[in-house]
């Protein structure tokens, strides 16, 4: 931008950190200037967050060094990294639920005074919030924000403890796209008074957008460190893959698609989330056999609920779920099993697995009631292992040893494993929340062909995303959610990304909601 | 009847005292996130402590002091294995309990139904002595009694609630990640208010044989150490409540005795179980009556969970 | 700087490796302790060896301490399985005692009868025992660990009261215990009854009913991971209801063996400490059925170490505090097991 370069206020020099079993960073070198927006692109695993981790002191690198302003530093805890003025966003925010506002503000800060009452600290809170310019409600308690205020009480904590350095990690997978403009604007303000921001992403737009210069890492190692200008769509991609991404499109094949009777129905569906706070609305959804209907939405707004009534494992406190027209109310998950439910879950390692049980044992979760497996009472290990070997052989998946705790494979495998046992109980219809978070692109790739597989077998799928092109690429119809209601249906061929993201925020009223599919 | 009152009500203090004891140390620990079932354990190596200390040297203050530095020692070593090495804390607070409770009736065999050498006397408060009631229920005890009922649990709530040190304290039970993220010392935070738990306990047991029975014999915790502990779970890790759940335990542990004075139809064995059946009375029917009282008195998100920095 | 690994998982011989170290080192710090004391250790260690091992009769004495090891460890143990801790064994051994008691005391008939008679109310009175517990840790979700042990203080003072009240012989001038009762467990050999056929067999047959057994099955899911298996369609709280009823049962069936079978009548005390011990039994065993038995000897010797040992002033306290001190080793060993020195951390794989 400038003529001259600006000074570097990092310098990571020949960052290598190693996991057992892993190389996360390999001899990594990276500056920062000051006054720049520094993006770090690279897939799930590539080693963004160790890198970063190590520079907040987090964790401590194997070999290499860290320079700041010239002088060279060690950090051996996060509170050293926060004094040098070196302050991170979390993806997943490092907040305490139960805690105020304020209280979040002033943990581990040696500024807080050190007699405190709830009066003083939020009155502190508000002035700090003015002078950052960034609007917090001081004595609400976390778990009631969402997740744009929640950043906001983050990012504010780490400027209030002067930090000139701010990462920002996958700053935008939580927001709204409204709110992501208003970050954008707010990560302009900071590099115009002079702070550096690294900017961590997977998402090649908006690191386009934002960035002064990006930095790629894959597998561990730094690819390049481009200015923004000089990037182009293909290139990041190329880069960051080591090949082109293409997603599946299933739009060429339409003319001969036509889905069937409507199988899963929701009418004025509401229901309590674990807190005991209402997370669905009165919903009503259809989702016919043989389409794939896609839920846009904010994680958080109510899909992890809509999911689980789908599938018995969380009551209705209102409205009706119907499977084939039959009325589920009250039903057991194992009633929705025999209806032909199939169900990946949006945390695989918490509800869709047993991590410490064989994998053979986990390949059998859905089928193990019928036989060959079940003999009356028995439970025949034979035969779970010759279904597990099918399972495991159908899916893909790498194992070393059926007996193995499933927890030893890595989550690419353990997901495509619940994936292809899902599909097999799915004769009805397969609700799959998520399930390619987490995934290289080469994985993502494969999981939205099978979705699109069993779809083409007459199966309905409701698939739950916040990757809008992604939904948009495969769904037939897409739902958007907000604060557990359904703000509008569209035909996914119609539907705009720029409609949907607004609604998404909560803007209803910006269009008709409901477009005939 | 007014003597009937007074007797129940100064007993009520005496032998609640105990669990006011046991019930603070295990709010400080549940409150950094670990559970301690170690306390019966802690409080029986306690009493033996200052059992023998006071027949060395007959001071009731220095076997007190016994008891608590036993309390933290052995509580330091509880510590180094749930905090430090992160070992799983229902094996080791079960094992502290055994040990604990086997170490002290060991040492303590030759010491077993004798008075203590040196008690906690009591103190007429004057004037306030000569009210009726409240006279001699309050005001004419031992002045532990004080200290354990009133400048304790002040304290307690005051260094939890009202400083920056109790904010960090308490952001190292709900979440330790992101407490440590916010640069407070977890790992040293747990390990100091665990081991400072473990004291409370200690002094708890030196309380029971120097001032509430007051002698040493096997068994002589009798379950108050588990009973503190679920006194914490239903007051909600608060100190004022779990004070008070220890007094009304007090009322009931002496109604059993004024039973037992008075002749009651009732056979004392069966008052004797009062406290045990009432303690899983009060764990069992708040939940039934109320599932939000249940979620308002939440235990600390990451109670019981080790916390690994460089978990992958 | 040299900092250790930790991985991710380790291989079972590596757990089990790990547990019998961990015993060995508290066996031996146990060791250094009593030679601190005074006590002349090899000598210690060689009575302990021959009162359990030395002749008939003392393996005879050591078998009548397994049984109820087994049986104890064994209800421990399947409530790990699902998960759960029932720290209640000595209140439901008591209680199935008390049954066992009431019954064989009331009731006269056929002696071959009796004692299935008798198995069975033992069993139902340790179930019942434990039932509130169960009922409101699989329904309401309260700790069950507190609950168990609670009521273990109510069934001792339940005890005494029944044997120095309503059920007291008075023929008994010194003790106070019931009368005899009329029915004898068959003996196997010398003193040793049929109990202990009974709780290698229960063992053996527990372990098959979990791998074997749709039900096994669903009690593991629902141990490793009580989402999934409600996921699974398992109904949860069902299996938790009824894992704990039966291992109250258990439980509550070596009280029933050790009335009928080893003391003959009701009295305080009868149970040793096998409740307790139980829990560290099941905790040796990793929780697996058949990991109990051996569990269970070496509990049983250090138990007779204890009463073999009187002579010399170790009393049972002593015995307990060691044992202590072993769970306290296997806790801590079980996390240190997960971590290696960095140059002997695998090489990575991906």
């Amino acid at each position: 931008m400038s003529a001259a370069p600006a000074r570097n206020v990092v310098e990571l020099i020949g960052i290598t950190k190693t996991f057992p079993g892993l190389v996360a960073n390999d001899a990594i070198n990276l500056e920062l200037r000051a006054g720049e927006v520094h993006a770090l692109l690279g897939e799930n695993g590539a080693g963004k967050s160790t890198l970063m981790n190590i520079l907040t002191g987090i964790y401590q690198p194997d070999a290499g060094e860290i320079i700041l302003n010239g002088a060279k530093v060690r950090f051996t805890s996060p509170m050293q990294a926060i004094a040098a003025g070196i302050g991170m966003v979390h993806q997943h925010f490092k907040l305490i639920k139960a805690f105020t506002v304020a209280e979040n503000i002033h943990l581990g800060w040696n500024e807080t005074p050190r007699r405190v009452n709830a009066g003083e600290l939020e009155r502190r809170t508000t002035a700090l919030a003015e002078r950052f310019g960034l609007e917090v409600r001081p004595g609400a308690r976390i778990e009631d924000l969402s997740a744009g205020e929640q950043q906001r009480v983050e990012i504010l904590r780490v400027l209030s403890r002067g930090a000139r350095v701010l990462i920002l990690d996958e700053p935008t997978a939580v927001l709204t796209p409204t709110e992501a403009t208003a970050l954008a604007r707010a990560v302009r303000e900071f590099t115009a008074s002079g702070y550096a921001v690294i900017f961590i992403s997977h998402k090649l737009d908006e690191v386009l957008e934002i960035a002064d210069r990006i930095t790629v890492l894959r597998a561990g190692r730094k690819v390049a460190t481009l200015p923004a200008v000089e990037c182009t769509h293909a290139r990041l991609a190329t880069l960051m893959v080591g090949r082109e991404i293409i997603l599946p499109h299933s739009r060429e094949e339409d003319a001969v698609h036509r889905p069937g009777s409507v199988v899963l129905q929701l009418s004025g569906v509401s229901t309590f989330n674990d807190q005991g706070v209402p997370a669905l609305n009165e919903i009503d959804l259809d989702v016919r056999a043989g389409e794939i209907v896609g839920i846009a939405g904010v994680a958080g707004n109510g899909q992890r609920e809509l999911t689980e009534v789908l599938t018995g494992i969380r009551l209705p406190t209102a409205g009706e779920v119907r499977v084939r027209g039959k009325s589920m109310n009250g039903a057991s998950p194992a009633e929705f099993l025999q209806a032909g439910i199939g169900h990946v879950p949006e945390d695989r390692l918490r509800s869709g697995l047993a991590p410490s049980m064989a994998v053979a044992d986990n390949a059998v979760l859905r089928e193990y009631r019928k036989p060959p497996i079940a003999r009356g009472p028995l439970f025949i290990p034979s035969a779970v292992r010759k279904l597990a070997r099918r399972i495991v052989d159908d899916a893909r998946v790498i194992v070393p040893n059926m007996r193995a705790p499933v927890r030893n494979l890595s989550g690419g495998n353990q997901q495509r494993l619940v994936a292809r046992r899902e599909m097999r109980v799915a004769e009805t219809a397969l609700v799959a929340a998520y399930p390619t978070r987490g995934l290289d692109v080469g994985a993502i790739d494969s999981m939205l062909r099978y979705l699109i597989e069993i779809r083409d077998r007459g199966v309905a799928v409701l698939l739950v995303s916040e990757e809008l092109e992604e939904l948009l690429s495969i769904a037939d119809r897409v739902a958007v959610m907000f604060q557990g209601r359904i703000m509008g249906t569209f035909a996914a061929r119609h539907a705009e990304a720029e409609q949907i993201g607004l609604l998404m925020g909560g803007h209803a009223g910006a269009m008709p909601t409901e477009v005939a599919a | 009847m007014i003597e009937l009152i007074t007797g129940v009500l100064a007993t009520a203090l005496l032998a609640g005292g105990v669990l006011v004891l046991g019930a603070l140390g295990e709010v400080l620990s549940q409150r950094v996130g670990v559970f301690n079932l170690g306390l019966e354990g802690l409080m029986a190596l306690g009493g033996v402590s200052a059992i023998i200390t006071v027949a060395h040297v007959p001071n009731a203050p220095l076997g007190m002091l016994a008891a608590i530095i036993v309390g933290l020692f052995a509580g330091a070593i509880f510590s180094g294995a749930v905090v430090l090495a992160r070992a799983n804390q229902t094996l080791c607070g079960l094992a502290l309990t055994i040990a604990g409770s086997g170490l002290a009736s060991s040492i303590g065999q030759s010491y077993s139904g004798q008075p203590a050498k040196a008690i906690f006397n009591t103190v007429s408060v004057p004037y306030l002595s000569d009210l009726p009631i409240v006279g001699r229920a309050i005001f004419s005890q031992s002045p532990l009694i004080y200290v354990i009922w009133i400048a304790l649990p002040v304290a307690l709530h005051w260094l939890l609630f009202k400083t920056r040190h109790g904010i960090n304290l308490r952001a190292v039970g709900e979440n330790p990640a992101a407490a440590d993220a916010a640069g407070v010392p977890v790992t040293l935070i747990r390990f100091c208010y665990v081991t400072i738990g473990a004291g409370f306990a200690g002094a708890a047991g030196g309380y029971l044989t120097l001032a509430f029975v007051p002698s040493w014999s096997d068994g002589i915790t009798g379950g108050r150490g588990w009973i503190a502990v679920a006194l914490v779970i239903f007051a909600g890790y608060r100190p004022y409540s779990a004070t008070l759940g220890a007094f009304l335990f007090g009322l009931i542990t002496a109604l059993g005795f004024v039973g037992q004075a008075r002749n009651w139809i009732i056979p004392p064995a069966f008052l004797s179980m009062l406290p045990y059946v009432v303690t899983i009375a009060c764990m069992i029917i708040p939940v039934i009556i109320s599932r939000r009282l249940q979620r308002r008195l939440a235990a600390p998100a990451a109670l019981g969970v080790p916390y690994f920095r460089d978990q992958r | 700087m040299f900092r250790f690994h930790r991985v991710e998982s380790i291989k079972p011989w590596t757990i089990i490796a790990t547990r019998v170290i961990s015993v060995v080192a508290a066996l031996a710090l146990g060791a250094l302790l009593f030679a601190a004391a005074g006590y002349d250790v090899p000598r210690l260690a060689g009575d302990v060896m021959r009162g359990s091992f030395d002749n008939m009769f003392a393996l005879e004495d050591l078998g009548l301490l397994v049984s109820p090891l087994i049986l104890t460890g064994l209800a421990a143990a399947v409530t790990l399985r699902i998960g759960l801790w029932n720290i209640g064994g000595e209140g439901q051994f008591y209680a199935g005692a008390i049954a066992a008691t009431v019954i064989g005391l009331e009731i006269h008939a056929d002696p071959a009868l009796m004692l299935v008679v008798l198995g069975a109310g033992g069993f139902l009175g340790g179930a019942l025992w434990i039932l509130i517990p169960a009922l409101a840790r699989a329904y309401l979700a309260v700790d069950e660990i507190i609950t168990t042990l609670l009521l273990n203080f109510v069934a001792i003072l339940f005890v005494n009261y029944l044997s120095t009240g309503p059920l007291r012989d008075p023929g008994q001038a010194v003790t106070s215990a019931t009368a005899r009762i009329p029915y004898d467990i068959p003996t196997l050999v010398g003193d040793l009854h049929w109990g202990l056929g009974v709780a290698v067999a229960l063992a053996i047959v527990i372990a098959l009913i979990l791998a074997y057994s749709r039900w096994g099955y669903e009690v593991r899911l629902a141990g490793a991971n009580r989402f999934a298996a409600h996921y699974a369609g398992i109904p949860v709280p069902r299996r938790l209801l009824q894992t704990m009823l039966l291992s109250g049962g258990i439980a509550g069936l070596a009280g029933m063996l050790e009335v009928t079978g080893t003391v003959h009548r009701l009295q305080g005390g009868i149970s040793n400490n096998f409740g307790y011990l139980g829990v560290m039994v099941a905790v040796l065993a990793g929780g697996q059925p058949i990991g109990v038995l051996p569990a269970a000897v070496l509990m049983g010797i250090i138990l007779n170490g204890g009463i073999v040992l009187q002579s010399y002033g170790v009393s049972i306290y002593q015995v307990l505090a060691l044992t202590g001190l072993i769970l306290l080793f296997i806790a801590v060993g079980e996390q240190l097991a997960y971590y290696r020195i960095p140059h002997m951390a695998q090489r990575p794989t991906r």
